[in-house]
């Protein structure tokens, strides 16, 4: 029920935005806006390309208002355009860099090391090499697999929905997260 | 499995979550499976990305700006913007300055009726041209013994 009212709310919203209104816009904007980023920002892992690929996609919906039509979420709409640049950018940026290898130090990354300091910081120290293990352990799935592990995980979207998002069926989409989960359960089973 | 997966990321409703519990205590792989799926849920609440920056809304709404308008028509004419600025206003004035040295020259006080009679004396004088221009085709036009000869250029 819950969902239903928010999805009659942005389909509203959108489709005041396409006739004419640009506070509607701004309201999506401000509700969507970090959702879309850092969903990207796990996709592409550069946070300066993740604002700019935010931007095309809020670009895009503005640009396609006065065709919108609200036969789905909007929030499928809006991550389908996020997923279909970010694939478009990881496919093009595969040509130019160079497959990360597990073992490298990345430059900036913290250093592994237990610092002789209080606990806090300690912690702290710890908890960044965590996450930068979870990063890594993401980075590895392919492309679609961190999709919808992304979408599923942090923007809690159920198969079906994700089976929208990334234009497959749903057996396909679990197929896609059991394979995910099954290598980062591998990857990441140190951290229990 | 997928209600597995499921019962992990807390979205089973509770009659689902209640019957894979019940499960679990006796299934030493999908306890397992729980266990570690479990681990992975909360490694991946670790990671919490950076702001959004201040500025995100700003360099956004440029780019809407800039993008406006989409029509292709709009897209071809875009580059040549920054030159109709002043072409518009200077080919503005050059034609208030033309229409007005039109309108005060003598020649511009004319009534209809004199202008139609220059238009069917034009079209007199064009008549009588044209049939000047036919007769001198044909008397141009070179014998068969002639052919080579080049002909006035019209």
């Amino acid at each position: 029920m819950g969902a239903s009212v928010a999805l009659d709310c942005d389909a509203e919203l959108m489709l005041r935005v396409k006739d004419g209104d640009g506070a509607s816009f701004a309201l999506l904007l401000e509700k969507y806006r970090a959702s879309v980023v850092h969903f990207l920002y796990r996709m592409v892992q550069e946070p300066a390309v993740s604002e700019e690929l935010a931007q095309e996609v809020f670009l895009r919906v503005y640009r396609s208002r006065e065709a919108y039509e609200p036969t789905a979420k909007f929030t499928t709409w809006l991550f389908r355009i996020a997923t279909h640049l970010a694939l478009n950018w990881l496919r093009d940026a595969k040509k130019e860099r160079s497959q990360e290898r597990l073992d490298d130090v990345e430059e900036g990354a913290p250093v592994r090391e237990i610092a002789d300091r209080a606990p806090s910081v300690e912690q702290k120290l710890v908890r960044q090499v965590q996450v930068e293990e979870v990063r890594r352990a993401i980075a590895a799935l392919p492309d679609k697999q961190r999709a919808a592990v992304l979408m599923h995980k942090y923007q809690e979207m159920d198969y079906s929905q994700i089976a929208k998002v990334l234009s497959c069926s749903e057996s396909a989409v679990k197929s896609l997260l059991f394979r995910a989960y099954e290598t980062l359960r591998v990857r990441l089973a140190h951290m229990a | 499995m997928d209600w597995l997966l499921d019962y992990c990321a807390g979205r089973l409703d509770r009659d689902r979550a209640a019957l894979v519990e019940r499960h679990v205590e006796t299934c030493a792989d999908c306890a397992r499976f729980v266990e570690s799926q479990a681990t992975v849920w909360h490694a991946l609440d670790q990671w919490e990305p950076e702001a959004v920056s201040r500025d995100f809304d700003r360099r956004l709404y440029r780019r809407i700006d800039q993008a406006q308008p989409s029509s292709w028509l709009g897209r071809i004419f875009r580059p040549l913007q920054p030159l109709w600025r002043p072409v518009v206003p200077v080919t503005a004035a050059c034609l208030l300055i033309l229409a007005s040295v039109v309108l005060h020259s003598p020649h511009a006080s004319v009534t209809l009726s004199d202008t139609q009679a220059r238009i069917e004396k034009a079209e007199a004088e064009q008549v009588e041209r044209t049939l000047d221009d036919m007769q001198m085709l044909q008397e141009m036009t070179p014998a068969p013994q002639q052919e080579g000869q080049s002909t006035k250029s019209m």
